[in-house]
């Protein structure tokens, strides 16, 4: 398991809620394209996948979703020095009931009837120690979750005065199951994202999700969904920069969801924007996690240094179900 | 001049426009007479049905311009030297997905067998040929009907076919229009569609949901004109005996329409349908040229077979979106005395009719 925190740096203005730590968790085992494509996981040819910017996952073995989210989330508190007892709120996303707490390769198919009551959620904040916080789930986002988790909490702030809520999510595909989405290679992961009201870094500058019920069964309307992915990208994103005042060449750096780079370099095209704006690196290194990519990009470009203070952000996310999310932060 | 009745030869006579032509050449002028060539008898039957009484003053004539001499028999052809005085040469294979060797039959070819034959017939006082506004191809910018395209490279066979077929015909002896219409959106100002072409398909698509990305940009012109308004002025280009050597925009010109606008107003028809409406389908998105065929590049190499299906079929003339032009039309305009209606007078009609009839095209004739 690996993960590190976002950097602290200096306000260049006034203070807003932001994002001020993240962390995240893998599983110990990580398996090549061409490895899933041997073990039939795939449904297109690993060449294929290859070309389109993947080169690894990650795969839950004797992990649960619940073991990664609480390894990211007590990270994050560590990492941060976070008291827990100054944590108001929590909301998790990801896996519900027993399913949550089961290793990826036992889990049953179905489970105990009080199970369903058995809510990670809360397990979490038990767990964490986080004595003063509620506690809220969110659910059926898909890879856009942890952008509404962000924005819940940046509401929160600004309307019931909390000063700080932590994010967590975790999200798993079955362990010998399909690794791929459409063209794009699955990883398990968990991600903690720390939301403070009075941030001095990552401020919450602008935001826009776009729902589209029509295509919420992703089997059976997938041409239609590849189709309107894109246009739709574009408006989210430009709602996002709009909200934020920006314009899109304002933009530093895109922060991506690991979806297929040549999906991003079509994006960046219709938004103008060169591919070198794009922090990519961990598209080949990491795969898509459902559990937050952009916010373990954001992590990783920040530590690396590739992130200034002041830098205009542009995270952009989708979920199937169907939604476009878009983050605007200025770093 | 003509001892024997003076007759219009029409080559593709049967087809959307050439059926126009032919309708109202006769109805203007009880004088008129028309040989039409015609391919396979059938069209012919289909042809004289929908032309009612007019047909008994049009002789069909067994013939393929993709042949030396028409393929004319020798009756025909003696008939013929007898009485053309003018050729309407409409015939063509507008299929844009043709390989450059099936263009170059029918357009470079076929044109070439009908300037050598007409050129045979002494009393041939006109050749009307029935080009395209793009064999400007790649050209941006405003384009004059004096510009004849060279230089430029092409978006696909037909049009490099057809610009190459306007060659042949200025270099020939035969006195020469040449009439270039832009695309063909409806029947007339009512927004009816006798024949779905690219432009009907590519709005299905869109329709559809289907449609992720188009070439363009907001304010790329979108010149359309309606088979009433091209079959008037061919019509009224034949009866005329001092335009040879001119070239005349059959086309929209400055009444076009930007595309954003175009595709507003389209989707804003749609969504009057609350069925259509709650699905939420966007308008593609517009981009360069090459983030374009990235996408298209993209979903080729990806093999899904709905969206290869899609993008294969817009591929061959979707890119003349990304070489904004306008058609200069100020020589037709005088030359005719009547314009092409403004894009914006029918276009709201001819989306609904679309929609209304399920995407399906009933056969009528236009005149």
């Amino acid at each position: 398991m690996s993960g590190a925190p976002a950097a602290a740096g200096t306000p260049t203005t006034p203070a807003a809620p932001g994002i001020t730590g993240v962390a995240y968790a893998f599983p110990a085992l990580s398996r090549s394209v061409r490895e899933l494509g041997e073990l039939g996981q795939l449904q297109s040819p690993s060449d294929t996948l290859e070309s389109l910017g993947f080169g690894q996952v990650h795969v839950a073995t004797t992990e649960s979703p619940y073991d990664l989210a609480l390894c990211a989330a007590r990270r994050l508190l560590h990492e941060h020095d976070v008291s827990p007892a100054s944590v108001d709120l929590l909301i998790y996303g990801g896996l519900s009931g027993r399913a949550a707490f089961d290793a990826a390769s036992t889990a049953p198919h179905a489970p105990a009837p009080m199970s369903r009551y058995s809510y990670p959620a809360t397990r979490l904040q038990f767990d964490l120690g986080l004595a003063n916080a509620m506690v809220w789930a969110l659910d059926q986002q898909a890879c856009t979750t942890l952008f509404g988790a962000v924005r819940l909490a940046r509401a929160m702030c600004a309307t019931e005065g909390m000063a700080r809520v932590l994010c967590v999510s975790s999200e798993f595909t079955a362990a010998d199951g399909a690794r791929e989405a459409i063209f794009n290679c699955v990883s398990d992961a968990a991600c903690a994202v720390l939301v403070d009201r009075d941030a001095a870094r990552n401020r919450l500058r602008g935001a826009a999700h776009i729902t589209k019920g029509y295509y919420w069964d992703a089997d059976a309307l997938r041409n239609e969904i590849i189709a309107s992915y894109f246009p739709t990208a574009r408006h989210a994103v430009y709602c996002a920069l709009h909200n934020a005042g920006w314009r899109p060449d304002d933009v530093t750096w895109v922060i991506p969801h690991n979806v297929s780079l040549r999906s991003w370099q079509i994006l960046l095209g219709l938004l103008a924007l060169p591919n070198a704006r794009l922090w990519s690196r961990n598209i080949a290194r990491d795969g898509h996690t459902l559990a937050g990519d952009n916010f373990i990009n954001l992590c990783d470009a920040m530590r690396e240094g590739a992130i200034q203070p002041g830098d205009r952000l542009l995270l952009f996310s989708y979920g199937y179900g169907a939604h476009w999310t878009a983050l605007a932060l200025e770093a | 001049m003509h001892q024997h009745r003076p007759t219009v030869l029409v080559t593709g006579g049967t087809g959307l426009i050439g059926r126009a032509v032919i309708a109202r050449m006769l109805r203007q002028d009880p004088a008129v007479h028309v040989a039409a060539l015609v391919r396979r008898p059938a069209r012919w039957h289909s042809l004289a049905a929908t032309l009612g009484p007019l047909a008994a003053r049009v002789v069909p004539i067994r013939g393929d311009i993709t042949c030396d001499g028409l393929a004319l028999g020798t009756g025909a052809q003696r008939w013929l030297r007898r009485r053309a005085c003018t050729v309407i040469h409409l015939a063509a294979d507008t299929t844009f997905t043709r390989t450059s060797e099936e263009s170059r039959a029918t357009n470079i070819d076929g044109t070439r067998h009908v300037l050598e034959t007409a050129n045979t017939w002494p009393g041939v006082e006109q050749l009307v040929h029935v080009s395209t506004a793009f064999v400007a191809g790649e050209l941006n910018g405003l384009v004059a009907e004096r510009d004849n395209g060279a230089g430029a490279g092409f978006v696909n066979p037909y049009e490099w076919s057809k610009y190459e077929a306007e060659r042949l015909v200025r270099d020939s002896a035969l006195p020469w229009v040449i009439v270039r219409p832009s695309t063909v959106a409806c029947d007339t100002k009512a927004g009816g569609v006798t024949q779905l072409n690219a432009l009907h398909f590519a709005l299905r698509l869109c329709y559809q949901g289907l449609a992720a990305l188009m070439p363009g940009a907001e304010d790329t012109p979108m010149d359309t004109v309606t088979t009433r308004y091209v079959a008037r002025a061919i019509a009224a280009v034949a009866q005329r005996d001092d335009l040879a050597g001119q070239t005349l925009h059959l086309c929209a010109g400055m009444r076009s329409l930007p595309l954003g606008e175009l595709l507003d107003r389209t989707f804003h028809i749609w969504a009057t349908d609350d069925a259509w409406k709650r699905r939420g389908h966007v308008r593609p998105a517009l981009s360069d040229l090459e983030t374009y065929r990235l996408f298209a590049s993209t979903v080729d190499e990806l093999g899904d077979p709905v969206l290869t299906r899609v993008t294969h079929a817009l591929a061959h003339f979707i890119p003349q979106l990304a070489f904004p032009k306008w058609f200069d039309t100020s020589r037709a305009d005088e030359t005719l005395g009547f314009r092409a209606p403004a894009v914006a007078e029918y276009w709201p009609r001819m989306v609904a009719h679309l929609v209304s009839r399920g995407w399906d095209h009933p056969c009528r004739l236009v005149a």
